[in-house]
């Protein structure tokens, strides 16, 4: 039978309790940051739902992010419904556009699809600046509030509050991605990846599949933006725009795609170049870019299957080809 | 006499003025082994591609265990249970061969579809695997990644896989293609003593004649798309239209 | 003004920016062609080109001059970006060089937004061609009127280089059986690269024409790549007489579209890609898709 290592699941708590620990040693500045990595961390690893475990690669995830803080925004600002419920509500409602938006994508495949999910993407894109009744226009939304829960609960207007729920968020998010990609259905989306074609004829119906995680990604990707807009207290255009696409998949391969942790670790690395950077350069943009390039070419594992593969060869080569 | 389990009747592909199946009408009776060989060209691949759906027919139907599946997609004439597999190996590479095994039988479990948990799913997929691997010789090499296969056990673990189904008519297409002689001979006795234990209802595409042979219950000639013979192995051998489409005659 | 005045304008209208949607097509196909990918830089380098542009414009107050430099600037980045970079993914598979012309389509995005700012920049047309002609009685911009007939021009040089001349023969070979053409002697490297430089040249001169009309702006990459791509999937990867039919049945959907039904343009759009590749994912005149 198989040994289990302990090692990655002691590793993870203790990650975890430091990050519950975080507001109690950190400056502000650095809770803000903090917090802000959580929220673009679950965005990314969201893609990497669609993009590593399904071999669908979407040019147009700032959709989900964009309509989830859109929605999350609106509803802060014109309902007296309290932070949690409003973040909820915002991330189904997006997991629900994109059960439509996946049934229309998965009409196409490969280089297709990508185009089609970037198409979706500018489609918002527009009707952002157009809808200008409820978007703001190229204003946006501003002055998003972080509203008190039920039962006066105003645990979540205050920044270390908003830190515990977002964490929460990401980390409830993780435990379900991980809890679904080592299920069955998990089972099935590595055979899609593999040769779609086999598991087509085995009996599946892959496109019901893709169509289910694109759902998931989605709704996961619109729970981040449903965060960011009480978080920066404003949503605009900028949050559906396809640079912000192009960021986040960025983060997923430089990260290291299909392993859920690897996003979240590309994403502290963008914000760790663009805060060490930006004080030097307004170019860091474009050497994220570059990096990313220099990845796809010589390191498309990313850094979390880079520091991997690394681990695994430090240990006996019996147990080296699990996982 | 057995029940007819699938009944092809005639059944026609044109690509404009080419004709790849001509009305070809058949009935495979249950538990039977029934083989189709002709020429190359003679459209047995694509007779293959009509009855599971892969390529839609200009005219003719298909039956299978009574209903009509003739438009249906792919992937539910598997979930009927007709199990097929491929001229071109086509698996899952780098997942082991139980692995592979296991993803094919999960397909026909009722619950495949959970998304948490489902141990239970991975348990009876795992069992179901397990059991074809074993009754294709491939035990012994079940955690071995697919892609790093013989070619040989890479064309049994495709039947494995099929067999992982559980059923009720297999399609196997072309089994010891781009086998050597000794793979060949070691495959086709695989195949002939798991077939006598598994009482299962077969269809088969193959070349090699010796295969042929050895396997069949009945054989079914195709010649440029159309039935020339339909009849037991003596009798399809002694067959002079058969000889002659063959150029030569079978040995 | 009367229906017909009205169907000419629009029609001439729309045919210039056929025009437009032409050379980025006829790019994108061109290179999907020979290379077999889809280069998703296409309208980033579009917008460069009306960036460059722009530039050559204030610096040389000449239009014809920014003509004939942008194009020629943006096409040896192009050919720069394949000998260092494509080469090295012909044995990878197709998603690493759609990754690879997005990281492209993401570095030129932000080069642009360093070098010339976050805001619109307005281009202002040739003296020469800023004027209007009357169509039944309706000012027409004279500017739209050059692009008709300079869209056509370069079309029919592409045209004549395709059927009869050497390259263009070289280059319909490459993109049906690249081994045989290496098999006789050719170096279909230099080939494939300079395509991929014409490729993003035309991409570029789409770019510089449109500037005067719509402004340099960052908004223009997307639109443009999917604008490409629509093109492109309408009419066939990889044949020029597609993006040809393409172009101008996009540019006219658009522009009548945009007319009755301004607020449902995008959605139109959207749309009608989505046809296309439902009805026919190879595109109508296609060899794959």
């Amino acid at each position: 039978m198989q040994k289990t290592n302990p090692l990655p699941a002691l590793g993870g708590f203790a990650v975890i309790c430091l990050l519950i620990a975080a507001p109690f040693g950190l400056p502000v500045f650095a809770m803000t940051l903090l917090t802000e990595l959580i929220i673009l961390g679950l965005f990314a690893m969201s893609l990497d739902l669609m993009v590593g475990y399904a071999n669908l690669v979407s040019f147009g995830h700032a959709a989900a992010y964009g309509l989830g803080a859109y929605a999350s925004g609106y509803m802060l600002l014109n309902s007296a419904m309290p932070l949690p419920v409003v973040v909820l509500l915002a991330a189904l409602l997006t997991g629900s556009v994109a059960i439509g938006v996946g049934w229309v994508c998965t009409l196409a495949t490969g280089v297709s699809f990508s185009m089609l999910t970037l198409a979706f993407a500018q489609l918002l894109y527009a009707i952002a600046f157009k809808w200008t009744s409820v978007t703001g226009g190229s204003d946006g939304l501003a002055g998003i509030p972080r509203r008190a829960g039920p039962f006066s609960i105003t645990i979540f207007t205050s920044k270390t509050g908003f830190y515990y729920f977002a964490l929460a968020c990401l980390i409830g998010a993780y435990l379900l991605c991980r809890a679904l990609v080592r299920s069955p259905f998990g089972l099935v989306l590595r055979g899609i990846r593999e040769n779609e074609a086999k598991t087509l004829v085995l009996g599946y119906n892959t496109r019901l599949y893709k169509i289910t995680v694109i759902a998931i990604a989605y709704a996961l990707g619109g729970l981040a933006g449903a965060l960011y807009a009480p978080f920066a207290g404003f949503a605009n255009t900028e949050l559906l725009f396809w640079l912000l696409s192009g960021q986040a998949l960025i983060m997923v391969i430089v990260g290291g795609q299909g392993t859920l942790i690897g996003p979240i670790l590309g994403a502290a690395f963008f914000m760790l170049l663009e805060h060490q950077l930006s004080s030097y350069t307004e170019a860091w943009a474009l050497f994220f870019g570059l990096i990313f390039i220099a990845f796809v070419l010589f390191a498309p594992e990313g850094i979390w299957g880079l520091a991997r593969r690394a681990f695994r060869r430090g240990r006996a080569p019996a147990e080296a080809h699990h996982g | 006499m057995a029940e007819v389990l699938l009944q092809v009747e005639g059944l026609s592909k044109r690509y404009g003025a080419l004709v790849a199946v001509d009305s070809v009408s058949m009935h495979v009776r249950k538990g039977e082994v029934r083989a189709v060989i002709g020429p190359n060209g003679a459209g047995k691949t694509t007779l293959f591609h009509l009855i599971t759906g892969v390529v839609p027919p200009t005219s003719g139907s298909v039956r299978f265990g009574g209903s009509d599946i003739t438009r249906l997609a792919p992937h539910a004439i598997c979930q009927r249970g007709l199990s097929r597999t491929f001229q071109l190996t086509s698996l899952f590479p780098r997942m082991s061969a139980r692995e592979n095994a296991m993803l094919a039988a999960q397909a026909r479990h009722p619950r495949r579809w959970t998304p948490f948990g489902g141990a239970d799913v991975f348990t009876s997929a795992r069992a179901a695997g397990e059991e074809a691997l074993a009754q294709l010789g491939l035990s012994h090499v079940a955690d071995r990644p697919a892609g790093l296969l013989s070619h040989g056990d890479q064309r049994l673990l495709e039947v494995a896989m099929a067999m992982a189904q559980h059923p009720e008519l297999l399609l196997l297409d072309e089994p010891t293609q781009g086998l050597s002689v000794e793979e060949t001979a070691q495959a086709v006795e695989t195949l002939a003593q798991f077939l006598d234990k598994a009482h299962i209802t077969v269809l088969l595409v193959e070349h090699d004649m010796e295969v042929v042979f050895r396997l069949a219950h009945r054989i079914t000639v195709l010649h440029r798309g159309a039935v020339i013979a339909d009849d037991v192995p003596e009798a399809v051998k002694a067959n002079a239209r058969v000889q002659e489409a063959y150029l030569g005659g079978i040995e | 003004m009367s229906t017909l005045a009205l169907l000419l304008t629009q029609g001439v209208n729309a045919l210039s920016q056929a025009a437009l949607l032409f050379f980025l097509g006829v790019g994108l196909t061109l290179i999907f062609g020979i290379m077999r990918i889809v280069n998703f830089a296409h309208g980033t380098l579009y917008m460069l080109g009306a960036f460059i542009g722009y530039s050559l414009v204030r610096l040389t107050g000449s239009f014809w001059l920014a003509l004939l430099l942008a194009p020629l600037a943006v096409g040896l980045i192009g050919t720069a970006f394949e000998l260092g970079i494509l080469r090295r993914l012909y044995r990878r598979d197709a998603h690493a060089f759609l990754m690879v012309t997005f990281g492209l389509a993401l570095v030129t995005g932000e080069a642009v937004r360093l070098i010339w700012g976050s805001d619109a920049l307005q281009v202002p047309p040739p003296p020469l061609l800023s004027g209007v002609v009357f169509l039944m009685d309706e000012p027409f911009p004279l500017y739209r009127l050059f692009l008709v007939g300079f869209g056509l021009v370069v079309a029919v040089a592409i045209w004549q280089l395709l059927e009869r001349t050497r390259l263009g023969l070289l280059i319909r070979a490459t993109s049906q059986n690249a081994e045989m053409v290496h098999a006789l002697g050719v170096d279909v490297k230099l080939v494939r690269s300079g395509v991929f430089g014409i490729g993003c040249g035309l991409a570029a001169l789409g770019g510089v024409l449109a500037a005067p009309l719509v402004t340099a702006s960052h908004g223009m990459a997307a639109t443009a790549v999917i604008d490409a791509f629509v093109i492109v999937i309408i009419g066939g990867m990889g044949s020029f007489l597609g993006s040809l039919i393409g172009a101008l049945l996009v540019a006219f959907v658009q522009v009548f579209g945009n007319y009755y039904l301004p607020d449902f343009a995008l959605a139109f759009m959207y749309l009608v890609m989505l046809l296309v590749l439902v009805v026919r994912p190879g595109g109508l005149l296609g060899k794959e898709a």
